[in-house]
Parts: structure tokens; sequence; C-alpha cells
């Protein structure tokens, strides 16, 4: 008798624990979403209280050539790229200093983690007025080593930059902790023994530290690309017109923004949802590709 | 540079420590250029908050000065006067710990939960559904609200804080973490040794996998807390009577323009009492990670 | 484990809250009903609503307001689900027109209330089929709020008359005084904020706008709606854009720095320029519009079909917009009333204001309202209106010439409009 519950026990269990997951996402994740799929066959016209009429494949064959999607899906990479890359590998370094004995630890490590406390629009205003293009600190302290001002929302690479940098000053911190917490983790005795192998900090931590990091740093390269390449409001906030086309000449509209742009300022409901899944395509690909690139740099190293 | 150097000279660790101590400790002790490394880091997170600060406590006028205003003015109480003036921020902020608490609770127990089967117990489907949960995190949420509000108008939750509350009792991004988390920190040998003693399943989630993941629990407590505090999309749709605190911010802006300082005003009150459980708590948060996974 | 105790017992305390204090507070006792009003920004409507109150027992009014964008987004997402709308909802000039398009969502208010109303006002808010979807409250008007001071040391006439006259002809002569202006203008200063709000004041007076009356977009045809791109382009060209994009951050700062010295006007305004730029209380007056009409804002009460309470709200928002209770909001909000027999009234008729020079700007802002010519407006007229900003800002921003920016932004308006 016993044996048997335990047996149920065993094999039962597991299901009934993530059963809870599963069923609050399944109504209220997965269900809107596959409501979204469907939506995406239709054009609807969202200021037209659910009219629609079934259009198949058209919204999808409209968006593969529509030329501003492309756009926003380039600046989405770009921007992706520009502030992924630096936030983690500044994340990876500032753990590593993190990971000292240090005095005042709690309030340093606190500081680091402040950004990630506050509120996007918050942030996206002050750094709006920080990149100001006549009278932001940044153009001041330019003017002071003698640059000349930027008009930091007119460029793309200007535009892509500011926005790099406010994702990535409210994210960096937030990784290292994470880091932190993962080589708390990782055995001294593996650092003991390389010390009496006498090798130097910097093997340490490119031979051991990195390689024992391995599933975090893959977790959050994969946490960064999903979440980056969905970047919406940092861009929408940054015109600072809330218009969501993303500067004059849609030079840092994103592709969420563009789905933002197309259901809630064109109310064309269908389109946005094919943009939606698709955009959810594209994520899933650099998710995975990212998934087995880091598992392969992390592999190298070892 | 010279100036710092004889700071680190008189007491070298090495020397000072007993002779059988190995020459490194570890975790190792900091240089200076340690600190000042993360004294800059520090510096450069919290300047834009401290600058949203100065704003708040000056006129308008003073957002834009060149050479930038850089001392906190007079008007700090003025702003926040007009910031009560113009919404009910009392009872938003009560919404917001509401929402945000039973959210974090329930994100921290339910991931755990779902991270320990998936971690660690062998079951039919495990690596599907785990990828299948992982792939939720991949759609773009802004669109997803037209079905919920849907769905919540259909349940009569609309302008009721649950159609809040509900959607985010789970989250895939807390399964995925603590799935990784537990992966690591777990030993098997020690949920074997409690099979051993006759535990449970559930025995052993409480008596092992709990203790084991209480420092991911706080950090990822601490981050959902945040997340659901700041979460404004969704709640500007749902709620008119039950207003969140970043509910009540969209009211600051006025119609055809904005008032910065106003509305900076607002979000540094809104960032206040989680600033305040930051302090209080983070530093238990930060401690749990700092007393590390793997001691079982 | 002492973290996730404390944890535990703010879950069990947060629970209890939730308990009482959630759940449905909106219907009180005693067969009340509470009439829900959703706004943007500030009607002003905090006092009118008390009295109203009193004077119809049963009956209670809650207020939320939003942003801008917000409160319409939240309204169209309304509408589109079929619930979740107010009672009345408020609803901005550039989104009327896209709401009229979807005017079988909201309730008919009728044709009683026509006479009382500015003539383009009240065709604003009505559908092709004759239904009123929405009662006018305030109008923004249009004049040109100008520095003096700048004008003085920019070695031209700064009396209000006089520079009323130097433009009265019309845009070519403000661009005439432009040139002048930007010839000796004080350094960091430019003659105008930005090129769309100048470009709206100037294609709000053509006898016909971006669309035909039978809804057909006429961008490309209209040669009016070029020759204002081709007027504020030579503008830009001539130095006279401070380049700041209405709403901006930038353009808030523009007040408070002096950056320009003239800028499109409505009654609306002049309540910004006062909070942004305290520090030139005297140095701003008022001068009339070139060409002599003008209107920008303004926005009208409407009453969604799915409200709980349609009879009531059709009620409460004909009060709120009656003139009696628009001349108020004249006198408490400086909100310019959409009625134009108002307008007589010497409080309105009479007015100055001291911070800009005892400038009579109730009947600066009046006349502006009365001459403007009713200009049909389509659907999405406001989401043009940004797009050929966006293509000025281009020229402005140095990144495309006149020609290619007009070609692009020909292209997505087609694109927009389809």
């Amino acid at each position: 008798m016993r044996a048997a519950l335990s047996r149920l026990d065993a094999k039962g269990s597991p299901y009934l624990y993530i059963v809870p997951f599963f069923l609050l996402f399944g109504v209220f994740g997965l269900w809107p979403l596959l409501y979204t799929g469907y939506v995406s066959f239709n054009d609807w016209d969202l200021l037209d209280a659910g009219e629609h009429t079934w259009v198949g494949l058209a919204n999808y064959r409209e968006l593969l050539g529509d030329a501003y999607f492309w756009n926003a899906l380039g600046n989405t990479l770009s921007i992706w790229v520009l502030s992924t890359v630096p936030q983690l590998l500044a994340a990876l370094w500032i753990a590593h200093l993190l990971n000292h004995r240090l005095r005042a630890r709690t309030s340093l490590r606190m500081g680091v983690l402040l950004p990630n406390i506050t509120s996007i629009v918050a942030v996206t205003i002050v750094f709006t007025q920080m990149f100001g293009r006549d009278f932001g600190m940044i153009n001041w302290l330019l003017g002071i080593v003698g640059a000349g001002p930027v008009d930091w929302q007119a460029n793309t690479w200007s535009s892509h930059l500011a926005i790099s940098l406010i994702v990535a000053w409210r994210w960096t911190g937030y990784n290292a902790l994470i880091y932190l917490a993962s080589m708390q983790a990782i055995p001294h005795d593996l650092y003991e023994a390389a010390d009496l192998d006498g090798a130097n900090q910097r093997q340490q931590f490119w031979r051991i530290t990195v390689p024992q990091l391995r599933p975090t740093i893959m977790f959050t390269a994969v946490i960064s690309t999903i979440g980056g390449l969905q970047i919406m409001a940092e861009p929408l906030l940054f015109a600072g017109t809330s218009t969501p086309t993303g500067g004059s000449d849609r030079q840092f509209q994103t592709a969420a923004l563009f789905m933002y742009e197309q259901g809630f300022r064109e109310f064309r409901f269908g389109y946005a949802s094919a943009i939606a899944w698709t955009l959810c395509l594209v994520i899933a690909v650099f998710a995975v590709a990212n998934f087995l690139l880091t598992r392969r740099i992390a592999n190298d190293e070892k | 540079m010279t100036l710092l150097a004889p700071v680190e000279k008189p007491a070298p660790p090495v020397e000072k420590r007993p002779v059988r101590r190995r020459v490194f400790g570890y975790p190792r002790r900091a240089s200076v250029w340690t600190y000042a490394a993360l004294l800059a880091v520090v510096a450069g997170s919290v300047f834009p908050l401290y600058w949203s600060l100065v704003v708040s406590s000056q006129t308008s006028e003073a957002v834009a000065q060149v050479p930038p205003v850089l001392v906190p003015g007079g008007h700090l109480f003025d702003n926040i006067a007009r910031v009560f003036d113009s919404t009910d921020f009392g009872q938003a902020l009560l919404n917001s710990l509401i929402v945000s608490g039973s959210v974090t609770v329930s994100v921290v127990f339910f991931s755990t939960l779902a991270g320990f089967a998936f971690a660690k117990l062998r079951f039919r489907g495990r690596k599907v559904l785990l990828v299948l949960a992982i792939a939720t995190s991949m759609v773009p949420q802004q669109l997803g609200i037209i079905p919920l509000y849907l769905l919540m108008a259909k349940l009569g939750w609309t302008d009721h804080l649950a159609a809040v509350i509900v959607p985010g009792l789970v989250t895939a991004f807390g399964v995925f973490f603590m799935t990784q988390y537990l992966g690591r920190a777990v030993p098997d040998e020690l949920l074997e040794a409690g099979r051993v003693d006759g535990c449970s399943t559930f025995g052993l989630y409480w008596h092992v996998v709990l203790p084991a993941a209480r420092p991911a629990a706080a950090v990822l407590g601490l981050f959902t807390f945040m997340q659901a505090w700041n979460d404004f999309f969704w709640p500007l749709v749902v709620l008119q009577d039950n207003a969140t605190v970043q509910v009540a911010l969209s009211s600051l802006a006025s119609g055809y323009t904005t008032d910065y300082t106003l509305t900076l005003t607002g979000t540094l009150l809104a960032t206040l009492p989680i600033l305040v459980i930051f302090m209080l708590l983070g530093r238990q948060i930060v401690g749990g990670i700092m007393q590390g996974a793997i001691k079982g | 484990m002492r973290f996730l105790r404390t944890v535990g017992a703010l879950a069990a305390a947060t629970m209890m809250l939730t308990a009482c204090g959630s759940g449905g507070g909106s219907e009180g006792g005693g067969g009340d009903i509470t009439l829900d009003v959703n706004l943007f920004g500030n009607f002003g409507y905090e006092q009118l609503y008390k009295e109203y109150e009193a004077a119809h027992p049963g009956i209670k009014i809650q207020e939320h307001t939003a942003a801008y964008n917000d409160h319409h987004r939240d309204l169209a997402t309304h509408l589109a689900t079929g619930s979740g709308a107010g009672d009345i909802e408020g609803v901005d000039t550039g989104f009327i027109a896209q709401m009229r398009e979807a005017g079988k969502q909201f309730v008919d208010l009728g044709t009683e209330r026509q006479a009382e109303y500015l003539p383009w006002k009240w065709q604003a808010s009505l559908t092709k089929e004759g239904q009123q979807i929405g009662y006018g409250t305030d109008v923004g008007g249009l004049a040109i709020c100008y520095r003096r001071d700048l004008f003085e040391k920019a070695g031209l006439p700064a009396d209000r008359d006089a520079v009323s006259a130097s433009w009265a002809a019309g845009w070519d002569k403000y661009l005439e005084v432009g040139a002048k202006y930007t010839a000796k203008a004080p350094a960091g200063t430019a003659f105008f904020d930005g090129g769309g709000a100048l470009y709206n004041a100037v294609i709000g007076q053509a006898p016909q706008g971006f669309y035909a009356p039978d809804n057909t977009v006429v961008v490309a045809s209209n040669p009016e709606v070029r020759k204002a791109w081709d007027l504020v382009v030579r503008a830009i060209q001539g130095n006279m854009s401070a380049k700041l994009v209405e709403s901006s951050p930038e353009w808030n700062n523009g007040f408070a720095k002096g950056q320009f010295a003239t800028i499109a006007c409505p009654a609306w305004m002049m309540a910004k320029i006062k909070d942004q730029a305290k520090s030139f209380a005297g140095k701003w007056d008022v001068a009339s519009v070139p060409g002599g009409g003008g209107n920008w804002g303004g926005s009208y009460l409407t009453v969604p079909k799915q409200g709980k309470h349609v009879e009531e709200a059709k009620k409460l928002a004909a009060w709120l917009t009656a003139p009696e209770q628009q001349a108020r909001n004249f006198t408490s909000q400086g909100l310019l009333p959409s009625i134009p027999a108002l307008y007589d009234k010497p409080e309105i008729a009479n007015y100055k204001d001291p911070f800009f020079n005892n400038a009579p700007v109730g009947k600066l802002f009046t006349t502006a309202a009365k001459e403007l010519e009713p200009q049909y407006q389509g659907p999405r007229t406001g989401d043009i209106q940004t797009t050929i900003r966006d293509g000025l800002i281009r020229v402005e921003q140095g990144k495309q010439g006149s020609e290619q920016s007009w070609t692009q932004t020909v292209s997505d308006i087609e694109r927009l409009t389809k």
C-alpha cells in the first residue's frame, strides 16, 4: 500500500506541480495569444467593434513586402545588439568586481541593482532630457570636451545608441546580480586548485568562472534576447511626443513599436496581430540560435 | 592614482593572515581599483534617479538650464502637494501594494514548485513542456490585451484588482529562472537521501528544495514585485476605478502639454515606496545571495 | 526562512485587503447611480459636478483622467471589445473624426442644440448619416503669441496693432516679417517654434484641406496642401524655425529658454506659456493670426451606447456643455467656449491678460474662431497632420530635401488612408 502510494507520488506529483502554471498560463496567457493568431488571418478594424472578414494569409503577405516592417526589424536588431552585448559583458565584469570580499558589500550590490527598480516611464523621461538637443546634459558635457552637439533623435546611429543606453542602464545591474548569485555557488576548491597550479586571476576568470556560469549566461542571453527584441516603451517615450513612428523617418521604430502603431494608432488589429506572430517567430529563432551559440562559446572556453 | 596606491600597501592581506591560510583567500579581497570601479558603477546607477529628485524640487523652468542644475531646490513639497491635488495617490499606492504583494508571493511559490518538477523530477513530456513554458514568453504581450480584455469583461473583473493580479500569478520567466537555478543548487544526492528517509515528493520540496531555493526566491521575489509595481500598459486599459500607481501617474500628464516637473515628482513618489522596500528587504535579499546556495 | 515568512505574512495581509478593498464599489446604496466620466487632461469640471449632484439627488459623478494618447487608445479598446467605456467619454478634436466613423457605437445627441454651436464645431462630430456623436466643449481659436522684447531687439515694430497689421494680408507677409527678424535675430532665438504647428495654422484656413466631403483623400491633388508645405519649407530654409516638435519636452523647454519669438497660439496655450515662461511676464503679447481665422484643439463629450446609464449621461453631457457652464469654464479655466453667442458677453469680449501685456485676448481668440471657415475634416486628419509634421521635421533635421520628403509624406499618407 505504502509502496503504491509512493509510486503514485513519484509519477503523479510532477504534473501536479506544473499544473498551476500551465492552467493559469493557458487561460490568461495562451488563450489571448491564440486568439491573436486567429485575428491575424482577418481584416479587423479595431474601432468597428469586432467586425472582420477572413483574409487568409493576406496580412502576412503584405507584411513581407512592407518596407516599414523590415526597417523596424533592422532597428530592433541594431538596438538589441547595441544594448545586449555590452550589457552582458558589463554585467559579467560588475559581478566579478562584486565577487570580492568587500566593505559595504550590501550597499554596493543594492546600488548596482537600483536602476532596475525604477519604472521605464521615469527613466526614459530623465534620459530623454539628458539627451536633449539644445540643453541636454550630454551635449553640454560633449561641448566641454569640444565635441559638437549631437541631435540624438535625428540620426539613426545616435538614436539607437541613446535607446540602447537607456535599456542597458536599467538591466545591467540585474544581470550582474544574477551572475553574482551563480558565482557564489561555484565550489571554492576549483579556485584553490588553480591557485596551486599558479593560474593568475584573469586565467581563472576565463577558465573557471565563465564556464561554470554557462547555464546562467545562457539564461541571461536568452532572456535578454526575448526582452530585447520586444522593446517598445523606450523608443515610444524617447520620441517625446508619443507618436509611435519612432522618429521623423522611422529611424528608431522597433518591430514591437511598429506593431503598436498598426494596432493602436491605425487600429488595424488583424495586421498588428500578424506582426505580433511574425515577431514571435523571429524571437524564437534568435533565442534558439543564441542558446546554441552561447552554449558553444561557453563549451569552447572550458 | 599615486594618492590611492599607498592605501593599499600598509595592510596587504597576505602577510596579516595566519600562516596556515592559503596565499589567496576566497572570495578574494578587493583592491582599491575594485572599489573605485564599483563606486563609478554605483554613481552611474544612482545619478539619473538623483537628477529626477533635483528636477522634482525645482520649478519647471529649471529643467533645461545650462550648465545643468545639480542641486535640489526648494519646491519639492509644492510639487508633491500638486501631485496629491491632481490624483487620489494614497488609494493608488494601496492598490499597487495589494497587486504587487499578491503577484510576488504567488509567482515565487508556483515558480519554485514548477521549477522543482522540471529540474529534478522525471516525468513523461518534461522537456517538451519546459520548452513550451519558455516559448510562451516570446510572444509580444502588448497585443494580447484585447482578447484578455474580452475575457476579463466576460468574467466581470474589469475595474477590479483581480484583473491585474490573476494574469500575473504565474510567469514563464519565473519557472525558467527557478528551473535553471534549482538544477544547479540542489544536488541529486541530497534528494536521494531524502527519499531514502521516506520523504514524499512534497516533503522533498518543503524540506530540501524550498530552503535551497531561498536566495533565488528572494531575487525572483524582488524582481517580480518591481515588475508588478511598474507595470503600466495593462492596468491602464483594465483599471479605471481602482487605479494603481502607474495609472495614477498617467493622469498627471495633461491634455495638450506635459509638465515634466509634475510628472517626475509623481514618478519619484511612485518609486519611493519601492525604494523603501528595496532598502529594507534588499539587504536581506542581497544577503541571501551572499550566503550562497550550496550548503546542504 | 525568515524572508519567506515575512513575505507570507505580507501575502496573508494583502489577501485580506483584497477581500474588502476592491469589491464593486461603483454602485452606492439606495438606488443611486454613478456616472463615470472619462477624460484626458484638465476639463475643470470638479465644481460643476458638485452642483449637478446637489441638483440631482441619486446621481453621483466619478471622473477618471488619463494622458491624452492613453485615454484615446483606451476608448478605442473599449469600443472594440464592446465594454468598459464610461458613461461619458471626452474626445479631442484630433480624434473626433475617427470616432465619428464608428458612429454607431455612440448615442445620437440629436439636432436640438445645433443652432447654439459654431458651425464647424458642430459639423466635426456629425456623421454622414446626420447623427451627432458629441457635444462640443471648448475651442482653441488661434492667434499669434509673440515676444515684444525680442521684436524690439530685432528692430521690428513691437506694438500689437502694428504687428497684427504687418501680417494681416496673410502668411507670406508673416514670412517677410520672419525674414527681417532672422536677419537681426538675438542670439539663440528663431522666429517660430517648429514647422508642424505652423503648417496646421496655414492649412486650416484653406477652403479644402486633406479631404473632400465624400471622404476621399486629396492630399496629393489639392494644391492648397502643397502650397502650405512650400510656404513652411521656405520658412525652414530661411532659418526661421527653432526646429522644436510641438508637445515634446524640448519644445516645453523652448518657452522657458525663449528660443522663439512667435508661436501659433490657441487660447489654452496661454496657460502653458504662463506656466513655462514665468520670467517673461509682460514680455509676451498677442497679435491676430495672419489670414484672420483659425483653431487648434478643443474637445467633445460623447455618450457611448455601451454605457450603463445612457439617458442620465446624455443629460449630464448636455448640462456640462450648456452655454452657462461653458461661460464659467472660460472664467475659471481660460477655456474658450464653442458657443458664439457667448463671445459678446463682457467677461469674454473684454477679457485682457496682464501676463500678455494686457492684450485683449478674449476678442482676439473669439474673432479667429468666428472667422474660421468650416473645412471638412476626414477620419484621419490628425494622423495626416502628424505625418506632414514628420515630413517637415525631416527637412528641419536636414535628413531630406523638400521634394524627397514630400514624396515620402504623400506615400505615407496614402498608406495611412487606404
